[in-house]
């Protein structure tokens, strides 16, 4: 048993996802291993080889093999997919346990008016940041489920304060994982602007996924963007 | 006897989540901001526990929780993590520094209770005497 094993037992807390193997061997061997190891790498969660298809395929309808795909959107995407996924794993802990809400998956959904938006960056080894969208009328559900019923003030007033403690709780544990994974970095404070258009400004040699979800029937998005990880 | 429970957390909603999750019982909630205010109140109320974040401004939880063990008065403060980080190095970096547990974010208030009845007694609140 390792120190990190020891040590997870020794407080009872939960080993890190699957992923964090996945994402480790991928960024380890980024920059040597051939299309079809990557391909064996990331077969083995369906959820993640589903998305790189979609991704290759362009939702389209098109047969396409988990090999071709990989060759076609290349190690940079297969890295975000990977880590969309860890991401997407610490935004339903963190909504089951801290809202007691199940999120149901999205294929695609229309923003809803005025949003809370949240941002948080990540630098080091891994760089990118992190956007979590909330539709200001999810305050009424999503305030109360976090905080209780006794509020100090309207819901609509503490959305932002909730939506940055979220983003901060899902950063912390996504961060966690890029570190296990070897992708040691640094972690911002969350911003947190209500606004009603979104643009993520990608910039040039950066990769780009948003994630939609739905709680309590609103449209809520993840958006994750990624630098090509350092070799 | 009440007990005194510090919580050091930059994130108000996170001290509102550990004081309301404490309301039933017999225990005063004190809260810290950052690091060092965090090491400033643990010095003046001594309390009998301490929950420490880490991602903070100005101390990070590690650097906070180095300074209560070199710090005489409060040295011996038992100490638990509530924090999003719980990579291996963090954990490692924690447990030499001898916390008595380690609660990863998100949690739940039931883990808060669960863990501090095995370090401090903890009674239900007594019932608020009666108005004349």
């Amino acid at each position: 048993m390792s120190t990190a094993d020891t040590l997870l037992k020794k407080y009872q807390l939960a080993a890190p996802p699957d992923n964090v193997l996945r994402l480790g061997k991928l960024v380890q061997g980024a920059f040597d291993t051939n299309a079809h190891e990557i391909a064996t790498i990331i077969k083995a969660d369906p959820a993640i080889a589903d998305r790189v298809i979609k991704i290759a395929t362009r939702g389209r309808d098109i047969d396409m093999d988990i090999d071709s795909a990989v060759v076609r959107i290349g190690v940079h995407q297969i890295t975000l997919v990977v880590m969309s996924e860890l991401l997407m794993h610490a935004v339903n802990k963190t909504f089951s346990t801290m809202l007691r809400l199940n999120l149901e998956a999205q294929e695609m959904l229309n923003p809803y008016g005025d949003q809370v938006v949240g941002c948080i960056h990540f630098k080091g080894k891994a760089t990118g940041r992190v956007f979590l969208r909330i539709p200001c009328k999810a305050a009424d559900w999503m305030v109360p489920r976090f905080l209780g019923k006794d509020l100090p003030m309207k819901p609509a007033e503490l959305l932002p304060d909730v939506v940055g403690e979220v983003l901060n709780i899902v950063g912390g544990n996504f961060k966690s994982n890029l570190v296990d994974a070897g992708l040691s970095c640094s972690l911002s404070v969350p911003q947190v602007e209500t606004k009603t258009g979104f643009a993520a400004g990608v910039e040039d040699g950066e990769v780009h996924l948003s994630i939609p979800f739905a709680a309590e029937g609103m449209g809520l998005f993840l958006d994750l963007i990624i630098s090509p990880v350092a070799g | 006897m009440s007990k005194k429970i510090l919580t050091v957390d930059d994130s108000k909603m996170v001290r509102m989540i550990v004081t309301s999750t404490f309301l039933p019982f017999d225990c005063v909630i004190v809260g810290a901001a950052d690091g060092a205010e965090g090491v400033e109140v643990a010095l003046k109320e001594k309390p009998d526990l301490i929950f420490l974040d880490i991602t903070m401004p100005v101390l990070n939880g590690i650097e906070t929780l180095a300074k209560i063990r070199a710090t005489p008065e409060i040295a011996a403060i038992p100490v638990v993590m509530l924090t999003a980080e719980s990579d291996g190095q963090r954990l490692g970096m924690a447990d030499q520094l001898k916390v008595s547990g380690y609660i990863a974010k998100p949690f739940k208030g039931e883990q808060l209770i669960a863990l501090t009845k095995k370090i401090i007694p903890l009674a239900p609140k007594p019932p608020e005497p009666k108005k004349p």
